[in-house]
């Protein structure tokens, strides 16, 4: 009965450390298609300060974004375990 | 006060707990629409794009109408729910959540849309790869990305202490449950955590909503065409958009209120208060409307007045009117007096409303493609059966996605209800007690002679 227990919040730990992999995953992905943006940008001359003016609020607020996920995640789970 | 807290999560959990014929029968209705807007996108992805009526001028018609309001409703949930969270307002525990998920999930049928009017949606790898930031199409898919990811965040963050009731209560779903309940049992901690956490994206919501109705204005805006090209486009589709939510929100809520019996949650003083708020987005849409078409018709310049003349008395006269009477003249007679009869009232100015504002976006989008500004022949819009049907199947895709989720999560919002009880009703008399000038005060006035 114990082993099942300690095998099911296995699961669940695991699923819920993957989503928050998942997050950061997709965060990581957009911020690299933006640095993409801007890389296409500057090799065609083709107005990279665009670019690299967009990138300056949009991959910080990704970012807050993912740290206010992680935050919660991390709190929760963390202190979880600590318990 | 136990005995009441079951009381209340049991009728909250009950839409979960138990599904009803009704639930399948909506299910049906709804799927024959989706079924119709299906096959129509086969046929569109099997024959192209000619078989709408998309055609030189008018390259964007229904499928960027609906668009641009279906990103105007998603105003609804995220903002509508941050601004009443930080300002405190009490009576907003049972619509927040409600709100939120019409955000995510029109959003997501949004976003769709333009998948839809690519035609062939493989070329969306072409914006990953070769996108350029100089167009503000690319803002708009950046801005989109950034408000969807925040309101999904902003509303799964308020779910965990609901979900984590619904891991303790319901026997089925268990492991979906406990996942997402990140292990909630509700301590000091915990609480600290999310509430920090959800003051955050409150106010990080609110400015990420704004400027992504204004990157959608831009659009238009950022083209030379006629009645696009205005200073006022921002503001004018943040308005729209507002009022947009709070209709839908509306409907959203009389039809939850009457199919899951939550009157004791969803009240008339409500509707009375979204009903003012509907009020006040009604005169400030019209004075936006006002403000864009006198500043056209006073530079008369020719090719601006030509789209002028179309939306007033030309083609597009039946659409711009009745945008006009269902936007401001409905609304204002239906919501002007609520003493009584309220919720009727409130639910004919909102339906009103989303019919008026599908039409707003429609007179934006189509007549000054009609009439352009370059030297192409001038061109008719007609729908064909395969944009009407996409057009269906997008709206009853988005309330089947609606059902669903209120079959998964609760949607009023359980434990903002409780803390509503318990602490809520204290803290509203220390607060207004902190707004009031304080007693001593008042005797030295007093003792002063009023000097």
């Amino acid at each position: 009965m114990e082993r099942e227990r300690s095998d099911w919040d296995r699961v669940v730990k695991t699923l819920q450390w993957a989503i928050a992999g998942v997050f950061v995953l997709f965060v990581g992905g957009l911020i690299i298609w933006i640095i993409h943006l801007i890389r296409t940008a500057w090799r065609l001359g083709d107005v990279p300060s665009a670019s690299v003016g967009i990138s300056l609020v949009a991959i910080p607020v990704f970012l807050v974004l993912l740290g206010v996920v992680l935050y919660v995640f991390w709190g929760l789970l963390a202190h979880q375990r600590e318990e | 006060m136990a005995d009441h807290k079951d009381v209340h999560e049991d009728i909250l959990l009950a839409p979960i707990a138990q599904t009803g014929p009704g639930f399948y029968w909506a299910v049906a209705g709804l799927a024959v629409f989706i079924l119709w807007g299906a096959i129509a996108y086969a046929v569109q992805f099997h024959q192209g794009l000619g078989v709408t009526g998309l055609q030189q001028p008018v390259s964007w018609g229904f499928y960027v109408t609906n668009f641009v309001f279906f990103i105007g409703i998603s105003h609804a949930g995220t903002l509508i729910s941050a601004i009443l969270r930080l300002s405190k307002a009490e009576w907003r525990r049972p619509i927040t959540r409600m709100a939120e998920v019409i955000t995510c999930m029109v959003l997501f049928i949004g976003a769709g849309q333009i998948l839809i009017d690519l035609g062939r949606p493989d070329r969306m790898l072409n914006v990953i790869r070769y996108g350029r930031y100089q167009s503000p199409l690319l803002w708009d898919a950046t801005s989109i990305s950034a408000y969807l990811t925040a309101s999904v965040v902003y509303l799964y963050l308020p779910m965990i202490p609901d979900i984590a009731v619904l891991r303790d209560r319901l026997k089925k779903r268990k492991l979906f449950y406990s996942v997402l309940a990140l292990g909630w049992t509700g301590t000091e901690h915990q609480q600290r955590i999310l509430n920090r956490a959800i003051a955050i994206m409150a106010v990080l919501v609110i400015p990420i909503a704004v400027s992504v109705h204004t990157v959608v204005s831009f659009v238009f805006s950022m083209t030379l065409q006629p009645m696009w090209h205005s200073t006022i486009f921002g503001p004018y589709f943040v308005v729209g958009a507002i009022f947009s939510g709070i209709a839908a929100l509306i409907v959203a809520m009389i039809v939850f209120r009457k199919a899951y019996g939550f009157e004791p949650y969803l009240k008339p003083i409500h509707f009375r208060y979204l009903g003012q708020l509907l009020l006040i987005m009604a005169l400030l849409w019209f004075y936006f409307t006002f403000a864009e078409y006198l500043t056209g018709y006073y530079g008369a310049e020719p090719e601006e007045m030509k789209v002028f003349w179309a939306k007033f008395t030309g083609p597009f006269w039946p659409f711009f009117w009745g945008m006009v009477l269902c936007n401001f003249i409905i609304p204002l007679s239906c919501l002007v007096r609520l003493s009584r009869r309220t919720i009727g009232k409130v639910l004919a100015a909102s339906l009103s409303v989303t019919v008026g504002m599908w039409l707003e976006r429609f007179i934006i989008v189509v007549p000054t493609l009609s009439f352009p500004r370059v030297p192409f022949p001038e061109g008719v819009y007609s729908p064909s059966w395969v944009e009407w049907g996409l057009m269906a199947g997008s709206f009853a895709l988005f309330a089947l996605f609606y059902l669903l989720f209120t079959k998964l999560f609760p949607i009023i919002s359980i434990w903002e209800i409780q803390e509503g009880r318990e602490v809520g009703l204290k803290e509203v008399e220390e607060r207004l007690l902190t707004y009031l000038p304080d007693e001593a005060e008042g005797k030295i006035f007093e003792a002063s002679g009023g000097r």
